[in-house]
């Protein structure tokens, strides 16, 4: 990673780049002929730059499909997907994974650590694996902001389930990656610990200008971000930005009743 | 829950996860194959022989009283002879319808134009005999005829095959009278399986001039009975009309059983010795078993509390796994009984590529070959999963409810722990006592307890020692590979019962490879430094086939020029009885004074010449010690076939090594006082010196005089050396040939244990790969793991292997086993070789673990 890509990535809005992902015609289907089942039907999506966007929509809607495939973890059948400058749709698996390893973090709902690694390793497992070397100051700034600093050496099982969780944010951000993926990543937790993570999240993107996309079904959570993305039946129906709960919770209700009307 | 659910629940589950047994299944069919195929194969044998020599018998057979069961005494060259008569005396009997007299010799060789030996090289004899009507109810002619005056042989089809012998071929049979030349006039086959004998037959006048030395003699009389009369009847008349201790004579049925007991102990000792190895395989196995089922069982504990919870009770949990276990030593079984059969007949055609004839029509798969492979199976593969069994039906119905697995049990830890140090303390004061020992019967009996003791210590402390050992290996072995190293290291550290167990079936084959290589190398270091210390002699000439030197060998030795001289060693059987009237059965050393030149024997008291003076004999420590013989004492001695005398013990000769250890010493000269020259053995070994400053044109010239006598191998002490080194070598290759079952079944157990975690650990891999783990370091990752558990369960078995080893050195050192000697290179490559079948045992489970989909196995639960 050069300094020059970094200073891009961090520089804020003004980059020459203001989309950190972009999704053109993204068709994803299972199965042909009579039992194919469209999951993401022609998804056209622009995720801007130190953005927090959520992605909701009701179960089998195609919003954890959607990030998948944002992601490289899955494949597409037909579109494109850009991930900052570099097409993703058509890489080969050794490609993806090391785009993976270097632009993108991951936050889960569950099983976000190895167990047999203590805080630090897992933060810094994922440059352990390209061989990097940590930005030690960085690191400190991301330890501190997610207030692990005592519990470093601590194994995934000493942790509470907020702990954990933040241990993977904690990890996300490590590494600098261009863009940061969560799937539910408050899914598991109380309310009280789902609104730390969230914070810290809505934190990274206010003060370290983190891109972060994060699916959930979670009104109060989407509130968080800058931008919703609402999909039903692999389509994008609507957005809003700068979301409140309720505003979301009406918007979601309202996808509801369609959806039995119709 | 009825035992019908039990029985239904256990099928099921047997058959969900015939993956994850097929393995284990595998250790068991291994095993049992190998028990039945043993089996299969020494029945088969027997089979072949028991027919064989079933119709090679006459009805009775009259031979010679001092006439040994296998016919012949190859100690002096010839075989006990009748005189002519007694084929009339014999004929003379009641009830008798033929007596043929027959002439049957195994101290020959027979070699063709080439000089090339036509023998077996699987042991089997080189027979030279008469041809006679009895041969025809063995054989049949398939071309030529038989042979008709001196010059003129009939040989077997199976050498003449193996040889590609045609008719009108000159063979040479180099028979004590001299050497028969003699061109192939017929070709005979065995009707039944020969398994192996080289066997040439003259015309009976030949036979008897040239393999007896003599005409009218016969080394024994088939005598067939009249219809009616049985052979025990026939037996009985022969007896009455021959006098009742004249000969000694035997019915079909009994030369049969004595034949048979020749070959069957040796078949016996083969048999043993597998079975012992198959064995090892079955301990071993039971280690993969085990590990199966505690993973299984670890796996299913949510499962297990949900039945518990519903309401089955502790005692149908576990007999739900005993009863998977039962289906699988009986799968396992069952093809087992089925791959042994396929064993035997492999090791069969492996024989006949040897030279040793079987044929599958002999086949004999006893009733008793099935059920021992399937009781044996069974037993050991439901005793292996009792303690998961039991691990499972003490799950509490809470399991269901938790997340994962009961977390670990530290004070299980601690009791095991003070228990494997206990057992392993006792073991190993159980081999200092074994070190220590002076007496060897004391010694051995500690060796077998320190053994027992340090190998089941070892088992119970390993997995503790996997924390340990596991760290130290992964800080040198794994360091150049960075976080994948790491993470391959944390693995193998994440379960140490799991690793434990699984280097614990490693250890095992490869403590048995460290310690026999141990005592290998020391054996052979001992003798070579004993034979450089002792052994003046420059050319040793010595059978290959157990032949004595026939004269004519030995003339040919003794006319080569540049040798300062020849000694012939003889062993000659006498009763000895010393001053304190005790009596020995034994054998006396008998040889050329030249001999104490030719090696040098640690003297307590003489000098070794003096035992060649004149009715002198030398004695060795510890029976002078036993009889509290000095020098100067009388000695009777009773040479058998000979007259008995006093001789004066003119020296005694140190014990303590292991050549000519306890010979008494007694010049040729003074035996051929006292023996018949007819009765006189022939030398079994020839020794040479070379003149002064002649050795290598000596050497040349000797192998050349003994090049037409294949059977003798003329070695110089680096020959001699080497060919100890081989046969040592070759001995040791066998047995690790037979523990390579045992290794792949523990390399079976590593390529399971790998299976199973990767299964287990699918999210965790589904994880990694999101985050940015390639796949190649994926797979990096398991097969470090996986090396990183073979080697240490090389460690351990080498370390303890080593540690058997040396103590076993330093009890045989009492049996002049001096020199301990470690084998770097072999230890050394076992261990890398080891760190090899670590990769190898995760290439399949690494390749899965690659295949794996990303978003399946993070969404995996």
């Amino acid at each position: 990673m050069t300094t020059a890509m970094t200073e891009t990535r961090h520089g804020g809005t003004g980059g020459h780049e203001a989309v950190a992902a972009r999704a053109r015609k993204v068709v994803k289907a299972y199965g042909a002929g009579e039992t194919r089942v469209v999951a993401l039907d022609e998804v056209d999506v622009d995720i801007r730059r130190g953005q927090f966007t959520a992605i909701m929509g009701p179960s089998g809607s195609g919003k954890s499909t959607l990030m998948h495939c944002l992601a490289g973890l899955d494949t597409v059948t037909s579109g494109q997907i850009h991930l900052d400058d570099v097409e993703i749709t058509g890489l080969k698996d050794k490609k993806l994974t090391q785009l993976r390893r270097d632009r993108i973090g991951f936050i889960f709902q569950a099983f976000n650590l190895l167990p047999t690694l203590n805080a630090l390793e897992n933060i810094t497992l994922p440059m352990d694996i390209a061989g990097r070397k940590p930005d030690a100051q960085w690191l400190n700034r991301v330890v501190e902001t997610v207030g692990l600093a005592g519990r470093l050496k601590h194994r995934p099982t000493e942790l509470s389930g907020g702990q954990q969780q933040r241990v993977a944010v904690a990890r996300a951000l490590a590494a600098r990656p261009q863009i940061i993926f969560g799937d539910e990543p408050t899914g598991n937790l109380d309310s009280r610990a789902g609104a730390e993570v969230l914070g810290f999240l809505r934190r990274s993107v206010d003060e370290l200008g983190q891109t972060i996309v994060m699916v959930t079904h979670d009104p109060v959570a989407a509130s968080y971000a800058d931008r919703v993305i609402f999909l039903a039946d692999g389509r994008i129906v609507d957005e809003m930005y700068g979301p409140t709960a309720d505003g979301v919770l009406d918007r979601m209700k309202d996808f509801d009743a369609r959806g039995r009307t119709s | 829950m009825s035992a019908g659910t039990v029985l239904k629940t256990s099928r099921r589950n047997f058959v969900a996860h015939k993956g994850r047994m097929a393995l284990s299944a595998v250790a068991v069919l291994l095993s049992v194959a190998f028990v039945c195929g043993t089996l299969v194969f020494t029945d088969t044998m027997n089979t072949t022989f028991d027919k064989l020599f079933g119709v090679t018998s006459a009805d009775v057979t009259v031979s010679a009283k001092g006439a040994k069961d296998a016919e012949d005494n190859p100690n002096r060259g010839r075989p006990e002879v009748l005189p002519a008569s007694a084929v009339e005396q014999v004929a003379k009997a009641e009830g008798v319808k033929s007596a043929e007299g027959g002439v049957v010799s195994m101290s020959v060789t027979v070699v063709n134009a080439k000089n090339e030996n036509m023998g077996s090289t699987t042991g089997a004899p080189t027979i030279a005999g008469n041809w006679s009507d009895n041969e025809l109810k063995s054989m049949k002619i398939t071309s030529g005829r038989p042979p008709r005056g001196p010059t003129e042989v009939m040989v077997d089809a199976d050498t003449a095959k193996k040889h590609h012998l045609e008719l009108g071929d000159e063979l040479r049979t180099i028979a004590i009278t001299g050497d028969v030349r003699a061109r192939i006039s017929g070709i005979a086959a065995f009707t039944v399986t020969n398994p192996g004998a080289a066997i040439v037959y003259f015309d009976t006048a030949t036979a008897q001039e040239k393999l007896l030395g003599g005409p009218g003699l016969f080394t024994h009389v088939n005598v067939d009975a009249k219809d009616g009369v049985s052979d025990e009847q026939l037996k009985q008349n022969v007896a009455k009309a021959v006098g009742a201790d004249t000969y000694k004579l035997q019915t079909a049925k009994e030369s049969a059983d004595a034949n048979r007991k020749d070959v069957g102990s040796f078949l016996d000792v083969m048999k043993y010795v597998m079975l012992g190895f198959a064995g090892i395989a079955f301990l071993v196995g039971i280690f993969l078993i085990f590990n199966t089922f505690s993973m299984l069982v670890a796996q299913r504990t949510r499962e297990i509390g949900l039945m518990r919870a519903i309401g089955a009770d502790s005692g149908q949990v576990l007999k739900s796994v005993i009863v998977e276990a039962f289906l699988l030593g009986l799968v396992g079984s069952v093809l087992g009984v089925g791959a042994g059969v396929g064993l035997a007949v492999g090791l069969m055609q492996l024989m006949g590529q040897m030279g040793m004839h079987l044929s599958t029509d002999d086949l004999t798969v006893a009733w008793t070959t099935p059920v021992v492979g399937l009781v044996l199976g069974i037993v050991v593969t439901v005793v292996s999963a009792f303690i998961p069994a039991r691990r499972a039906g003490k799950v509490s119905p809470m399991a269901a409810l938790r997340d994962a697995g009961t977390p670990g049990d530290r004070k299980a830890g601690r009791i095991r722990a003070s228990l494997g140090l206990v057992l392993t303390g006792i073991g190993g004061a159980g081999l200092f006592l074994a070190a220590a020992a002076d007496k060897a019967a004391a010694g051995s009996l500690w060796l077998c307890l320190g053994v027992l003791f340090t190998l089941i210590g070892f088992i119970v402390i390993g997995p503790l020692l996997a924390g340990l050992v596991v760290r130290m290996l992964s800080g040198i072995v794994l360091r150049p590979f960075g976080s994948v190293g790491r993470l391959a290291e944390r693995n193998a550290l994440r379960n140490p019962r799991r690793t434990g167990a699984t280097a614990a079936a490693l250890m095992i084959g490869l403590a048995l490879v460290a310690c026999l290589s141990v005592v290998g190398s020391s054996m052979v270091a001992s003798a070579t430094e004993e034979l450089d210390k002792t052994v003046g002699a420059d050319y040793i000439v010595q059978s290959q086939t157990g032949q004595p030197i026939m004269p004519q060998a030995e003339q040919a030795l003794r006319a080569t020029g540049n040798l300062a001289h020849v000694t012939a060693y003889r062993e000659v059987e006498a009763k000895i009885t010393a001053p304190d009237g005790s009596v020995k059965d034994g054998g006396i050393s008998v040889t050329d004074p030249t001999y104490a030149q030719d090696v040098r024997r640690k003297m307590i008291a003489g000098e070794h010449a003096a035992a060649y003076g004149d009715g002198a004999i030398s004695v060795g420590s510890l029976y002078a010690d036993e009889h509290h013989v000095k020098v100067g004492d009388e000695l009777t001695v009773a040479f058998t076939g000979g007259r008995t005398t006093p001789l004066k013990v003119a020296a005694i000769t140190s014990d303590e090594g292991n050549l000519d250890k306890g010979a008494m010493y007694v010049s040729t000269a003074t035996a051929e006082r006292f023996l018949p020259a007819d009765r006189m053995p022939r030398p079994f070994m020839l020794l040479a010196k070379a003149a002064e400053g002649k050795a290598d044109a000596a050497y040349g010239a000797v192998k050349d005089a003994l090049a037409q006598y294949p059977q003798y191998a003329v070695q110089n002490r680096a020959d001699y050396k080497q060919t100890l080194k081989d046969q040592v070598g070759q001995l040791l290759n066998m047995v690790y040939g037979l523990l390579g079952l045992a290794i792949i079944v523990a390399v079976l157990g590593v390529v399971n244990t790998l299976a199973l975690s990767v299964v287990e650990r699918t999210r965790e891999i589904g994880l990694m790969r999101a985050i940015g783990l390639s796949r190649r370091q994926l797979r990096r990752m398991i097969r470090l793991e996986s090396v990183v558990i073979a080697l240490f369960g090389a460690l351990l078995g080498l370390g303890l292997g080593m540690g058997w080893g040396a103590t076993a050195q330093q009890l045989l050192a009492l049996q002049g086993l001096k020199v301990l000697e470690i084998p770097w290179p072999t230890i050394i490559g076992v261990f890398a070789g080891s760190a090899f079948v670590g990769l190898f045992a995760a290439l399949v489970p690494a390749f899965r673990a690659g295949r794996m989909n990303v978003l399946d196995a993070i969404a995996s639960e």
